[in-house]
């Protein structure tokens, strides 16, 4: 199938290197700590963030540090066929082991012993990079519950196809079985935390669509940064100051 | 001094660990000497204390959120008694200080904390009953289930309570209360309240 046509458009009419729109909103859900809606495109997902809170099961608590816990899981009517899915299958298991590693190695959890943070991420709509935007959301809404954190993380996809590398794959391409490089970086400290990718690839193009997804965590860096900042300055108006 | 400048978020840099001293909202990297915001917030660098023979200013990360109240050893608490045994009471802490919790905290008052004399001659019972009010100061962490709390002080004890018929109680003494629509006397280390 073509997914990049002569003209270098794709099928959702990006160009290759083009990433979908991006919304985010902070603070949705008012019971949680913190709390975030994150959309890149047709992708959408709501994260809220409890604690740092008592732990509930004592045999679990760690004596210097915070544990962190993470549950992923998929609205039923977030994809095309409805499907009633078991919770905790092993694609959701898998990924809130992924998003619980990633978030935790940006915690400052060495500050917080003795106390448990609980992550909710739900896909709300699912249009390929749920994974991606499950962790920019779980970013934002931490940032949200002023938990301390080394730096944000972001997360962007990149892929293969038709000889061309392309940034953030919506549900069409990440289904068309090419390679799909998930990244997740630490845009200031510039480290990596995540990297994954579920098939075989030359190295010289790995690193060509590895660099991609970077250049897109950055450009969701700044972005996210801008909407952290619009937060704290609408709440400080609010507040009066 | 204090100034208050630009908002900064999690990861930007505030300045290096040689000139700077990390405060709350962030944090020292040890590899470049770098430190580092770990929260949204507002920078403000804090002059060093005159006292002290660092002279480098803090930078703090002053984040919206603020964090609800802790008990700590000393505090002065608000706490509801949930439960009154033969050597123990348990309560609810509902307000440290002039702050109300947001999360649950348990306290316990002890037998011997109830009074500052004859504590071997406390009868919790008439001392305490579930549903008082009561301000106490905390004692110590004491152990993983709850706060050893204290009203062994003049000012300490119950502060409100309500009687058997469902009136708030006045108090007569430091060891009595009133009901003002019976006139039968409860007991209980009332506090004395200065305003």
């Amino acid at each position: 199938m073509e997914y990049v046509s002569p003209e270098g458009l794709r099928l959702d009419g990006r160009r290759p290197m083009e990433m979908r729109q991006l919304r985010a909103e902070i603070g949705t859900v008012a019971k949680a700590n913190g709390s975030a809606v994150f959309e890149m495109g047709n992708t959408k997902v709501i994260a809220a963030v409890y604690g740092p809170r008592e732990v509930q099961n004592r045999s679990q608590q760690i004596n210097d540090q915070a544990l962190v816990r993470c549950e992923y899981s998929m609205a039923n009517f977030s994809t095309g066929d409805r499907m009633r899915k078991p919770k905790g299958d092993r694609r959701s298991t898998e990924i809130s082991l992924v998003i619980r590693q990633t978030m935790e190695a940006c915690i400052l959890t060495h500050l917080m012993p003795r106390s448990q943070i609980d992550i909710f991420v739900q896909v709300l709509q699912a249009d390929g990079g749920t994974r991606s935007a499950c962790i920019n959301a779980a970013t934002l809404a931490l940032a949200d519950a002023g938990i301390p954190m080394r730096d944000i993380v972001t997360s962007c996809s990149a892929g293969y196809l038709n000889s061309t590398p392309l940034l953030d794959l919506n549900y069409i391409e990440d289904s068309a079985g090419g390679p799909d490089v998930t990244v997740g970086i630490l845009p200031k400290l510039d480290k990596v935390t995540l990297l994954q990718m579920d098939a075989k690839l030359p190295v010289d193009i790995f690193e060509t669509v590895m660099g991609l997804a970077i250049e897109g965590c950055k450009a969701i860096a700044n972005y996210i940064r801008e909407v952290l900042l619009e937060n704290t300055k609408q709440l400080e108006y609010r507040r009066g100051l | 001094m204090e100034e208050a400048d630009e908002m900064v978020t999690p990861g930007e840099v505030l300045g290096k660990a040689t000139d700077l001293k990390a405060g709350k909202g962030a944090y020292a990297a040890s590899h470049n000497n770098t430190i580092y915001a770990s929260l949204t917030g507002f920078r403000r660098i804090q002059a060093p204390p005159p006292a002290s023979n660092d002279k480098r200013p803090t930078v703090e990360v002053t984040g919206h959120k603020a964090h609800g109240p802790v008990p700590e050893p000393g505090s002065v608490v608000i706490a509801r008694v949930t439960k009154v045994m033969a050597r123990t009471a348990s309560a609810d802490i509902m307000c440290v200080g002039p702050k109300s919790v947001r999360e649950k905290f348990t306290g316990i008052i002890r037998q011997q904390d109830v009074r500052a004399t004859e504590i071997d001659k406390v009868d919790m019972h008439l001392s305490f009953r579930p549903g008082d009010i009561v301000r106490a100061v905390v004692l110590s962490l004491g152990d993983a289930r709850a706060y050893y709390l204290s009203t062994a002080k003049n000012e300490l004890g119950v502060v409100s309570a309500e009687s058997s018929a469902g009136a708030t109680m006045v108090p007569i003494s430091w060891t009595e209360m009133q009901c003002p629509l019976t006139g039968q006397i409860e007991l209980r280390k009332v506090a004395k309240v200065v305003n």
